[in-house]
């Protein structure tokens, strides 16, 4: 089986919840060199590309899909949309949930977008985090 | 956050620079939990045809966003944040890395909603595309 136009509107059960603790907070924002204070102290908020943490592990139910035939190692991520309700916050238990948006075939590659709503276990959504990957077909070169 | 100062289409923001090593990628492999091979081993990254070890592109999109948030004062701000991965970062095995220049400039000023165009360059390249931070200055 191959993705097509066919799956867009796929909609792949949430992710388990994700505790958003002080220290991944912490190390995260030390990871991109920055000393905001926001990012420090006992209830700290998290970089805005955190979420990225949470939402990445959506793609794997997509990636997993028996139906879509996509491998990994031919994806390379084009592009990365986050759109904030308010930031993630150290407490925060979330989830991720993917949807599939649109699916384009162009030559030897399909391009395909998607969706992670990441929403607190409680139904609160806090950021949908948009991302285009290209997918590469299988070739025996 | 930007204790009242005037923003202004055409702002630039103050610039920054930063250097990737090996060690800032296998940092930001375990902080981030991305641990495909092609960002720390050169074998791995040879066999996906790459002509080398490349920094996540969420390193980089992440570390755009400092130049962004230091100028606001308040990363609760960001609305919201856009990047194309044009070219990949290629970070060697040495001591020095690789070095990355950002900036960013306010395109649109719209009530308190304010656009900030973002530039990422490395060795001479623009590393980032149609880079875009929607900051919100309301009370």
């Amino acid at each position: 089986m191959a993705i097509s136009a066919d799956h867009v509107g796929r909609r792949y059960p949430p992710t388990s919840p994700y505790q958003v603790s002080a220290a991944k907070i912490a190390e995260f924002a030390h990871a991109l060199g920055d000393e905001d204070s926001a990012y420090a102290g006992e209830k700290p908020i998290a970089p805005p590309t955190f979420v990225a943490v949470i939402s990445s592990t959506a793609w794997e139910s997509m990636f997993a899909d028996p139906e879509l035939g996509l491998a990994r190692r031919r994806t390379v991520h084009g592009d990365q949309r986050f759109s904030y309700r308010r930031p993630l916050r150290a407490g925060d238990a979330v989830t991720a949930t993917l949807t599939i948006d649109r699916v384009r075939s162009r030559g030897s590659a399909d391009i395909i977008s998607c969706s992670a709503d990441v929403e607190t276990v409680g139904g609160e959504l806090i950021c949908t985090a948009e991302t285009t990957f290209l997918h590469t077909h299988e070739t025996d070169a | 956050m930007l204790d009242g100062r005037s923003v202004s289409v055409g702002d630039r923001l103050p610039s920054l620079t930063v250097r990737f090593t090996r060690a800032n990628l296998v940092r930001y492999a375990g902080a981030s939990t991305d641990f495909n091979p092609i960002h720390f081993s050169d074998h791995y990254a040879a066999k996906m045809g790459l002509p080398g070890v490349i920094a996540h592109g969420m390193l980089t999109m992440g570390t755009a966003l400092r130049v962004v948030t230091q100028w606001l004062g308040d990363p609760a701000r960001v609305r919201s944040y856009f990047v194309r991965f044009t070219n990949p970062v290629l970070v060697p095995d040495d001591a020095d890395g690789t070095e990355v220049t950002f900036g960013g400039v306010v395109e649109v000023v719209e009530d308190a909603l304010v656009t900030i165009a973002i530039e990422a360059t490395s060795r001479g390249t623009k590393v980032l595309g149609a880079a875009r931070a929607v900051v919100d200055l309301a009370d």
